[in-house]
């Protein structure tokens, strides 16, 4: 049953609940005072540590129950029941918009337009990493390396300032970070956002973008009202295979890139799987996409332990599996289930990891609808990696730390993945996996 | 956990602790096992209607409510012991689970095709086995009548009985109805053990056969409704419906 989607919340990190100031209908004011009861009661009867970890569960309901109560507007409640579930200090517990879901029933599908950028914050300054080849930034000449200074006006630093000032001891620096800037190039497609970069040489431009819909197709499940999905394999090398995928969903379309690929390269020296950026997704597909690496039985990544109920993540190798050296690349916002992926491959000794410390924000969840129409996400398990340590708070400690430079990126190299492919190519022996 | 469309052929049983003794009877006052037993086969259309049927197609629906997923499925089961289930989700795809009275299997986008071994192999063949309640005696090496408990307030028979193979399975009869209003059992898997109970109910005629058309079933704390809108008695099958999937052949051989 697939039953993680750890990267939703993450995923709206930053971008916000849509703005909800009208003033409350007594009806929508009790729908919203029944959400506050039904998000309490979750957390009390399905958290897998029934002492929340010393939490005063009933006090934070009876301070909060006022408030729900006095909430005249939709931005106010979601204000107090995200508050109540901020005291659990945890990832994964959080509200989305009911009105995604509106747009979804209405059959838009507009949500998540961007100019087609990627970007990370290095060095304190948010610098493009990639441009969508086609997509608008393409088109007027942005190139990786450049930095954003001001998003429609807005200048990043202090926003970033403060963001590393909040996050400075936390795994999530990274991710909050980006998300910080990626949510402002984001919205409706359609929709123009105002940049104001430094290009290569260190000189100003300024140019308006037009917003268009990003690479892939929808990938949802359930209540996740999904995102755009794409997957995809190549050669880096002639004998070294690069597999690169942006959330693990589309369970059908994952599989078959995989299995492009594994039989699309026997006899390749290595392979490289790029889950830098990956918020995650279903939970069961680490597992799944290890079993194309793992020839052995009964290993397993990790342990999901719920109340009253342990979850062994075991990989069922696939008829077909690569055996040779496996590297695989994370960074700050590897998140949820790429980090159940790389961390369990790293402790059962069959991949070397290659980047930066992920995001520490891996807690197995479910999405339900709240009376109020509103997502709500919540953690329903701890998961400790086959390492015996919690990814939680930790992450993912690559074996190689290599990180990105703004330089390095202007010069159209790609240090992570260069390190990655070295290591294969003067890798002579098997990774063994070990129980 | 018992499929919605076999459960007249899923006798498992398990000797879990009695307890809540206001509930109980004692041992002395209670129906033999194989009373309850033979007479859920009478009751539900006896022995020669189900000797009249020699497979079964079911469809229906499954749906996690709490997790907005709702999906199709469509079992096959035919004599004497082949099974096939195919799942439906949207967002994951098909699943596929089967077994032909040797192999167990399943397979999916998500975790790929695993061969079933040990005590979940066993769970699956007996699962497998068509029309299985009306051949229990050949299946079950004990079963036993523990204790009266309600279930949905109805006062039920508790019957634990313990497959030749495999771990047991509890359940309760309607002491008026004699029909299986709920079973429960440890279902283990490589990825651990966890107890799946169902609920059976809103019995109807299929052809000569009265069959549970709702299913709730508890699995982690998660509830799962599953739904038959249709059942058809010995469909035109086509040859291969109950062949191994090509990954699981190559999951064999490679074994």
């Amino acid at each position: 049953m697939p039953r993680s989607l750890g990267w939703f919340i993450l995923a709206a990190v930053g971008a916000g609940l849509a703005a909800g100031q009208q003033p409350l209908t007594p009806a929508e004011r009790q729908l919203n005072n029944e959400s506050f009861e039904h998000i309490w009661k979750t957390v009390l009867d399905n958290h897998w540590d029934p002492k929340l970890g010393g939490l005063d569960w009933q006090a934070v309901h009876d301070e909060l129950r006022p408030k729900i109560e006095a909430a005249t507007t939709m931005d106010q409640a979601r204000q107090v029941m995200s508050g109540m579930l901020e005291r659990l200090h945890q990832t994964h517990f959080g509200l989305l918009s009911g009105d995604v879901y509106k747009e979804l029933d209405a059959g838009g599908g507009s949500r998540g337009a961007n100019p087609g950028i990627d970007l990370r914050v290095l060095g304190g300054h948010a610098v493009v990493i990639s441009v969508e080849p086609g997509s608008p930034a393409a088109a007027h000449g942005v190139k990786p390396g450049w930095e954003i200074a001001r998003v429609n006006g807005k200048d990043m630093a202090p926003v970033l300032a403060s963001i590393r000032a909040q996050y400075k001891d936390s795994t999530l620096l990274d991710l909050r970070l980006t998300r910080s800037v990626l949510s402002r190039l984001q919205g409706r497609s359609g929709t123009t956002v105002q940049l104001d970069f430094t290009d290569g040489r260190d000189q100003p431009v300024s140019i308006t973008l037009e917003r268009v819909q990003p690479r892939g197709r929808i990938a949802g499940l359930g209540n996740f009202p999904g995102d755009y999905f794409w997957a995809e394999w190549r050669k880096a090398r002639p004998d070294v295979a690069y597999v690169r995928f942006n959330m693990f969903m589309d369970p059908e379309t994952l599989s078959k890139t995989f299995e492009d690929a594994v039989k699309g390269c026997p006899d390749c020296r290595g392979f490289a799987i790029d889950v830098r950026g990956n918020p995650g997704g279903i939970g069961g597909l680490a597992m799944g996409v290890a079993g194309w690496f793992i020839d052995q039985s009964g290993l397993q990544l990790g342990t999901e332990y719920l109340r009253g109920a342990t979850l062994k993540f075991m990989v069922f190798p696939r008829p077909q599996t690569f055996r040779g050296p496996l590297a695989v690349l994370v960074d700050g916002c590897s998140a949820s289930t790429a980090e159940i992926f790389a961390g369990g491959l790293k402790d059962v000794g069959r991949a070397r990891i290659f980047g930066t410390r992920t995001a520490g924000a891996a807690l197995p969840s479910i999405i339900e609808r709240l009376p109020n129409g509103d997502g709500f996400q919540y953690a329903i398990a701890n998961y400790i990696s086959q390492g015996g340590k919690p990814l939680e708070g930790i992450g993912v400690i690559p074996d190689d730390e290599v990180r990105l430079t703004r330089h390095q990126l202007l010069e159209g190299q790609d240090p992570v993945l260069d390190a990655a492919i070295d290591w294969i190519e003067k890798s002579g022996q098997v990774s063994q996996p070990v129980k | 956990m018992n499929s919605p469309t076999r459960t007249r052929s899923t006798w498992i049983g398990v000797a879990l602790l009695v307890s809540a003794a206001g509930a109980l009877a004692a041992a002395d006052d209670l129906p033999k096992a194989d009373t309850i037993l033979d007479k859920y086969i009478e009751v539900t259309g006896g022995k020669a209607a189900y000797a009249k049927v020699h497979n079964e197609v079911s469809s229906g629906t499954m749906e996690f409510a709490a997790m907005g997923l709702k999906g199709q499925l469509v079992s096959y089961t035919a004599e004497p012991n082949k099974r096939v289930a195919e799942f439906t989700l949207p967002g994951v795809g098909k699943l596929l689970d089967g077994a032909n009275g040797e192999v167990a299997w399943a397979t999916s986008a998500i975790q790929g095709p695993r061969i079933k071994e040990g005590d979940e192999k066993a769970q699956a063949l007996l699962e497998g086995t068509f029309n299985a309640d009306a051949h229990w005696r050949d299946l079950f090496k004990s079963a036993e009548t523990v204790a009266v408990e309600a279930v949905d307030g109805k006062d039920c028979y508790k019957v634990v009985v313990t497959p030749k193979a495999g771990s047991p399975i509890t359940r309760w009869y309607d002491k008026q109805s004699n029909l299986l209003l709920k079973s429960s059992m440890v279902a283990k898997s490589p990825m651990g053990e966890m107890e799946a109970v169902s609920v059976f109910s809103d019995y109807r005629k299929e052809g000569d056969l009265l069959v549970p058309h709702k299913v709730v079933a508890q699995v982690a704390g998660r509830e799962l409704v599953m739904t038959v809108d249709k059942v058809e008695y010995n469909a035109d099958l086509p040859k291969d419906r109950f062949d191994l999937p090509d990954d699981i052949k190559a999951l064999l051989k490679k074994q």
